[in-house]
């Protein structure tokens, strides 16, 4: 890390673990790491230990997680999509994530023993753990969480982020209006030196799932089934908008209502991920009928051509249905909140110099969402459409789509293994001293 | 190095490594390489190649394998010295107030010292007052203790940041103010304390000339200044356009001033000559124009005909300088900053941007130079300061191209130097010092005398 006269380069990696809890996934891995380790859906399938049968319970080393022994009211929990995917009597699939933040506190311990014990494979007594977190985080959900880690987990250090600044570090800005299209939401929050700007963060409840709704909408109005893929045994290559030729599956009894909906619910997302895209500029039957197609196949067989309705399934993300506040006008909410930002950006301090930029100037762009095709462009055109006039826009995303998906968690990995933010973290010691109010002063 | 000899096909050295047999071992590859090499077509890239052409030209394996033999020999010996060993070694850093113990991977030779990241654990000085103090000097009919302890804290937490601290403002406990609030009484502590206090804080306090000298924080311009920022950036697209409008019927009505008043000349002149006697031609012409410009006629024909003789004067003033330059042929690129940009106010500073045409290397050259000069690379925007630096700009720019069009001309200079001497073996070219730049160093002195004039030594000591 040092080299010969005296420079210092490169970070200092101290095997930290970087955790990027959301409502869609959880990432996890190595600090350094330019991907996560694992990226693991947000839910864990519970059955409660009497409808366990015999010969599953002899299977030694599947990747369950149990509590206590097989006793009455016990559950069973099943995490990742190896165990959670495959068809169980009895499994209810819950959630553990609520309004951007953790909720359901137990659920997430299964998650994190399940990330420790699978996934990095070693104890968590010696790695630092830094999370990321929404910014409208309660106190109360931040302190729980640094009590799970230090006591239950024993971990030696601890530190909170803000997603927004995380993203904005992995497109290499201190300052910028960070929007980040996830799952359950979309969100705009200016990131000003590596602080969020906690009250002028505005966000809609428009998101990846609102999306995966509007495609089960489409399909249902254009009659088209979307057969549950896991119950499917053979299907036979058919033509073109013909009726599908299938056999089914003979599947346990029992299998729970939130378990088929959560199965189908990824079947909706594979659609618009293969599917959808976004319009330059705002719906209009000619030009999208003149668009390219795009095919799919559903899981019964029946396939066929998509043209405008590939544009009008993505038009929900900048329009304002089911009267939920679009994504230009929360833009346009989050510039009058950039305006007086904007404005106290360019006068100095005595010896301070507040960054040169406003964060009009630089919009980072992150999120699932975020990689739907044409999504960016689209963005890019309606901040334009709203900026000042005579300010410059420029909008940075990363270009693949896995590094907007993960984009804070990559800042998360740069952040933890960079020398000077060692002194940062709340240490075991600290925590030990002060108790879990100083969360609140330590990290911002 | 076994297994690389075993991929490669080599033939394995039997006795130890050795400086000699490392120096001299490759002889025998050489031969070995020689023998079968099959010469890269130019231009096909060598990772392709080796798809194509290998030593035993068999096809690569689709399977990884392992012969079993390989990894269990001798380990790769790739450099004379023996590998340093890496350990997951314990730390503390000292930036941290605890004591608290990490690891990270470290050289076992290095010798313990002190984390090398600590270094950067800068912290901005906040003053900080007593009780006492606070009640003696600090007394603010505006501002109960508790809130300005709340401000102090905060601007201690986000390093003066006011941006943040005004987000982050406890607005439950104590009521919502502007960040000019903030400063005004930040600033305001800062200068009574340290008129009071002997301990200057490093960023409000600067000795000049051993004499202190406060910085002093004008909310109230701040407040206009940004209250016209405001105004300028709530603009709607009507107000643009009307102010647009506006701006169009003034050139108008000043097109129009400016044509009566050359028709009451005119007509001025007309009568001192109907007095003095006969017409001139010229005035009948002049007559005639007057003839169709008729009150009737509109305003805007009048604009136009005045824009029209506006640019005959342009062009008649222009001709002259452009003839004087032509015998010079240096080829001047100075930067052309433009003009007012923009529809109707704007921010002082844009007019410092480097126009769109000026290249990366360009601007990174500039920058380099300024930092050389110890300037500012981005100065308050006063009226002056903008104009002086736009200018300085260009003057280096210019000096830019001119410190490389001497270069190269010096380079050709020698290369024809050169082909000279060679053509004519035994002679050598004197070039007369005039035109050579490359003169004993008794006369660049003075050249870095004058460079030192302009930025203060210590200065480039500490940019390079
Ligand atoms: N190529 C794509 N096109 C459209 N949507 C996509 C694409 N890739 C991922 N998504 C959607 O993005 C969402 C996941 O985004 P992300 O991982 O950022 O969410 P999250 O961080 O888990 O959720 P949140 O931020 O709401 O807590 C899913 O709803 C997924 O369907
Ligand atoms: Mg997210």
């Amino acid at each position: 890390m040092s080299g010969p006269n005296g420079m210092l380069y490169g970070g200092d990696e101290i095997g930290a673990l970087v955790f990027d809890p959301g409502h869609h996934s959880l990432r996890v891995g190595y600090a350094q790491e330019d991907t996560p380790k694992a990226d693991i859906p947000a839910v864990v399938g519970t059955v409660s230990a009497t409808h366990i049968p015999d010969a599953e319970e002899k299977v030694p080393d599947g990747n369950v997680t149990q509590t206590g022994s097989k006793t009455g009211g016990e559950l069973r929990h099943y995490i990742d999509i190896t165990e959670l995917h495959v068809p169980r009597a009895g499994m209810e699939v819950h959630t553990y994530m609520k309004d951007g933040q953790v909720d359901n506190w137990d659920l997430f311990e299964k998650m994190l023993d399940y990330c420790y014990a699978k996934v990095i494979r070693s104890p968590s007594e010696h790695h630092p753990a830094l999370f990321t977190e929404a910014v409208w985080t309660t106190r109360p959900a931040r302190e729980k969480l640094a009590e799970l880690l230090f006591e239950k987990y024993q971990a030696p250090a601890f530190f909170l982020v803000k997603s927004a600044v995380l993203a904005a570090f992995a497109n290499g800005k201190s300052t910028a209006l960070v929007v980040d299209a996830g799952a359950s939401q979309t969100s705009a929050v200016p990131v000003i030196d590596g602080y969020a700007l906690v009250n002028a963060a505005v966000r809609s409840p428009v998101g990846g799932d609102h999306l995966a709704a509007q495609a089960k909408h489409m399909l249902n109005n254009m009659h088209i089934q979307m057969l549950p893929l896991y119950s499917i045994q053979s299907k036979e290559v058919i033509r073109e908008r013909e009726r599908g030729r299938y056999t089914l599956k003979t599947l346990p009894a029992g299998l729970t209502v939130s378990w088929q909906q959560y199965m189908l619910k990824r079947q909706y997302e594979d659609f618009c991920h293969c599917v959808a895209q976004v319009s330059e500029s705002q719906y209009e039957e000619r030009a999208a009928a003149s668009a390219p197609f795009s095919h799919y196949e559903f899981p019964g067989g029946y396939h066929q051509d998509f043209g405008p309705e590939r544009f009008k399934l993505t038009e929900c993300l900048f329009e304002p249905t089911l009267g939920a506040p679009h994504l230009a006008a929360l833009l346009e909410a989050s510039s009058s909140v950039g305006a007086p930002v904007l404005a106290g950006l360019s006068p100095r301090g005595p010896s301070l110099r507040l960054a040169a930029r406003p964060p009009w100037g630089s919009v980072v762009a992150c999120g699932g969402v975020a990689s739907a095709p044409g999504w960016l462009e689209r963005l890019a055109k309606e901040l334009a459409a709203r900026a000042p006039s005579s300010h410059r826009l420029k909008s940075h995303a990363a270009p693949n789509s896995t590094e907007r998906r993960f984009a804070a968690w990559i800042g998360g990995s740069i952040l933890a293994s960079i020398g000077s933010f060692q002194q940062m973290w709340i240490s075991s010691q600290e925590y030990d001293e002060g108790g879990k109010g100083q969360l609140e002063r330590k990290c911002p | 190095m076994a297994d690389i000899l075993d991929i490669l096909e080599l033939e394995q050295p039997s006795a130890e490594i050795s400086r000699d047999s490392i120096i001299h071992g490759d002889k025998v590859k050489k031969k070995y390489v020689t023998a079968k090499a099959v010469k890269r077509p130019e231009g096909m890239h060598r990772e392709v190649f080796a798809l194509l052409y290998h030593d035993n030209k068999d096809l690569p394996p689709l399977l990884p394998t392992d012969t079993g033999k390989a990894y269990k020999q001798t380990k790769a010996k790739l450099g004379m010295r023996k590998v340093r060993k890496w350990v997951w070694a314990p730390f503390t850093n000292p930036a941290r107030k605890d004591n608290a113990v990490f690891h990270h991977w470290k050289r076992a030779s290095d010798e313990a010292k002190e984390y090398p990241f600590a270094q950067f654990n800068k912290q901005v000085a906040i003053p900080s007052y007593s009780e006492s103090e606070y009640n003696q000097y600090l007394k603010s009919e505006d501002w109960s203790q508790a809130e300005t302890d709340h401000l102090i804290d905060l601007c201690q937490r986000f390093d003066l940041r006011f941006i943040v601290i005004h987000d982050r403002w406890d607005r439950a406990a104590f009521r919502d103010r502007s960040v000019e609030d903030l400063k005004e009484r930040y600033y305001g502590i800062c200068t009574t304390l340290s008129k009071v206090k002997t301990n200057p804080w490093s960023n409000t306090v600067t000795m000049v000339n051993g004499e202190k000298r406060i910085y002093h924080y004008d909310a109230e311009h701040e407040r206009k200044r940004k209250e016209q920022l405001r105004r300028l950036f709530d603009r709607t697209q009507d107000q643009i356009d009307e102010e647009q409008m506006l701006l169009a019927e003034l050139k108008k009505i000043d097109a129009r001033k400016r044509e009566r008043e050359r028709k009451t000349q005119d007509l001025q002149k007309l009568i001192s000559r109907a007095d003095s006697g006969n017409l001139p031609p010229l005035s009948q012409v002049n007559n005639n124009n007057e003839g169709t410009s008729t009150p009737s006629n509109t305003a805007s024909s009048i604009a136009r005909r005045h824009d029209r003789k506006l640019h005959k004067k342009k062009i008649t003033t222009q001709q002259r300088p452009v003839r004087a330059v032509e015998s010079v042929t240096v080829e001047w690129s100075g930067i052309k900053f433009p003009e007012a940009r923009g529809t109707g106010v704007w921010l002082r500073s844009q007019r410092m941007k480097l126009p769109a045409g000026v290249g990366q290397r360009k601007t990174k050259a500039l920058e380099q130079e300024l930092r050389l000069l110890n300037i500012d690379i981005a100065p308050t925007p006063t009226e002056a300061i903008c104009k002086h630096f736009n200018e300085l700009r260009s003057d280096l720019a210019l000096a830019l191209d001119l410190k490389n069009a001497l270069d190269s001309c010096e380079f050709e200079l020698q290369a024809l130097r050169h082909q000279y001497e060679a053509l004519n073996p035994g002679k050598t070219l004197t070039i007369p010092p005039l035109i050579s730049n490359m003169v004993g160093d008794n006369e660049t002195k003075p050249v870095g005398e004058i460079i030192d004039v302009v930025g203060s030594p210590s200065a480039l000591n500490s940019t390079i």
